[in-house]
């Protein structure tokens, strides 16, 4: 019965396995005949210039995304709490439908949106606020895609409070209206204290997400090879195109075992409470 | 008026205020496709346009319906196959983990990995396993690469659904010596209906919306999916910006017009990630 999972599940650890072992090979361009060499391709991995680039981007989209996207979140999820049932249903639509857009679309939308003439700026320029520029210095290159990201996926952490919020004993909500207590004192002082599994699996998938953004960086950024949103991902991308499989593939082991070691914690927090139930 | 009431309107006020911003790009991706040439170049990308015209969907339709009927093709199955398989599995699990909980502990890890790994770390052994085995470049392979993520995926969205069937039902049919086969169809099966569409519409919109996976496993054009198809409007050279949006909404009008029709099912799958069965 579970065959055909087990199969394909079999099949992935095989590749991740297999990443390992061409990792420890000097396989590349210049070595068609490839050698074992150790770690030796972590260490020349660690002094080029570009992963470092890739892994302080990576870091920056995902750190940066739990750190606004928390808070966020938690201000949209408050918002939402406190009003009618038919209206937050269409506002978690809302919050949600960039998720069931594909990334790439999404990047071709921005793109336009952040034209210097055509796009945003120019309602700014009609407010007379400064223009901003975008795509063309590397820092609002950053900070662009950042907000697009943010954008993507606060959804699923307005998503994940709102089922927090939402799953709090609603007795405890009507004897605080009853002491008087306002919105702000019963989301302080009662909603935010019991979400603890909101934050957790938010900041969880907002980094998960966040930290396998290809399609964004490679739209926005038209291809693998710019600079400005070089991320572990398209770097180990651009080095399978360029030919140096042994450095890609041990780009692709670091970055498996960083998402491991979310996922696996993750995997059993999940199986504990949703699925024994404990 | 009453402080209260002045207070709900404020948080509506604010509310609205944000769902504006957030629908943005939504409403530049459906007016600006309907522009002429001449307004694409000279009006920005916020204003409705003042001719409609359908001549930016007639230049694009050519180079995307090929891509359109390829990315049907390939995702309803991998759905498919991925939900019902992966619920299979995830009954598989749910009769184990009272026996063995060290094995359960170790599919569940395993099925969320293949769920949330980097899949483009992937990226060199799956070329070479699909070189070796003849899928490269082909539907079949396209196919077999979801089916390695998503089949998972599915499983472990099942793993969620299924234990909110109340225990004493399954508890009974086995008392009664059905088979686990049978239990499995007459009993888990239509019970989880509502979970199964919910993990069906999530692996057909992931699946749909995967840009990766076509970019590196495909080589001929007439095997290109949306996603790919689409990146060759996205600006630059001589491309104007109401092509690029007409292309953009034929790539994504299936995901947004299942996800405004079913979009519960879709919220359903995505809250039980973060929150199990329960909750919205």
């Amino acid at each position: 019965m579970a065959i055909p999972t087990l199969f394909f599940s079999g099949v992935l650890l095989y590749l991740v396995a297999w990443n390992v072992y061409l990792s420890f090979l000097n396989w590349s361009l210049v070595n068609r005949v490839p050698r074992f060499v150790g770690l030796g391709t972590y260490s020349y991995l660690l002094h080029q210039y570009f992963f470092k680039i890739g892994a302080m981007h990576s870091a920056i989209f995902s750190l940066g995304l739990i750190a606004i996207g928390n808070p966020l979140g938690i201000f949209l999820a408050g918002i939402l709490y406190f009003l009618p049932n038919k209206f937050r249903t269409v506002m978690v639509s809302i919050f949600l439908y960039p998720l069931a857009i594909s990334m790439a679309t999404n990047g071709l939308i921005w793109t336009w949106l952040f034209n210097l003439h055509l796009g945003v700026d120019y309602v700014l320029r009609l407010m007379h606020l400064p223009a901003i520029p975008w795509l063309t210095t590397p820092t609002t290159t950053i900070g662009a895609l950042f907000l697009v990201e943010v954008w993507a996926y606060t959804g699923l952490a307005v998503l994940f409070y709102l089922a927090s919020f939402m799953g709090v004993d609603k007795s405890i909500i009507e004897a605080a209206r009853i002491d008087k207590a306002g919105g702000f004192k019963i989301l302080f002082k009662i909603l935010i204290p019991n979400s603890m599994n909101g934050f957790i699996v938010s900041t969880a998938l907002l980094f998960l997400f966040s930290f396998r953004l290809f399609s964004l960086p490679y739209v926005i950024g038209g291809g693998p090879t710019n600079l400005n949103l070089m991320t572990l991902v398209t770097y180990l991308y651009y080095l399978f195109y360029s030919e140096f499989f042994s450095a890609s593939a041990a780009t692709s082991v670091i970055v498996t075992m960083i998402a491991t070691a979310v996922i696996i914690p993750y995997a059993l927090y999940g199986i504990k409470r949703w699925i024994r139930r404990e | 008026m009453n402080s209260r009431l002045i207070k709900y309107i404020i948080l509506e006020i604010i509310a609205i205020i944000i769902a504006i911003f957030w629908l943005i790009p939504l409403y530049s991706m459906l007016i600006n496709g309907f522009k002429t040439n001449f307004e694409a170049t000279a009006t920005p990308v916020l204003l409705p346009p003042k001719v409609f015209t359908i001549s930016s969907y007639i230049t694009v339709w050519g180079e995307m319906k090929r891509p359109l009927i390829n990315s049907i093709i390939i995702a309803i199955p991998v759905a498919f196959i991925s939900t019902i398989f992966g619920e299979m599995a995830a009954y598989f699990f749910y009769v184990v983990s009272e026996r063995m909980p060290a094995v359960s502990n170790t599919g569940f890890s395993i099925i969320s990995l293949a769920t949330f790994i980097p899949y483009q770390a992937t990226l060199l052994p799956l070329i070479e396993l699909e070189a070796s085995w003849g899928l490269f470049n082909s539907y079949q392979g396209l196919i077999f690469a979801l089916l390695i993520f998503y089949m998972p995926t599915a499983a472990l969205l099942m793993s969620i659904f299924i234990p909110v069937i109340p225990k004493y039902l399954i508890e009974a049919a086995r008392i009664d010596k059905a088979s686990d086969w049978t239990v499995f169809w007459k009993v888990v099966f239509p019970l989880t209906i509502p979970g199964f569409l919910a993990t069906m519409i999530f692996v057909f919109i992931e699946s749909w919306n995967n840009f990766f996976m076509p970019l590196v496993l495909t080589s001929s054009p007439s095997l290109r999916l949306i996603p790919v198809a689409e990146r060759a409007f996205t600006g630059g050279y001589g491309t104007l910006y109401n092509d690029s949006y007409a292309a953009a909404v034929i790539a994504s009008i299936v995901p947004l017009v299942v996800f405004i029709i079913l979009g519960r099912y879709f919220i359903r799958g995505l809250a039980a990630l973060g929150g199990g069965a329960k909750g919205v």
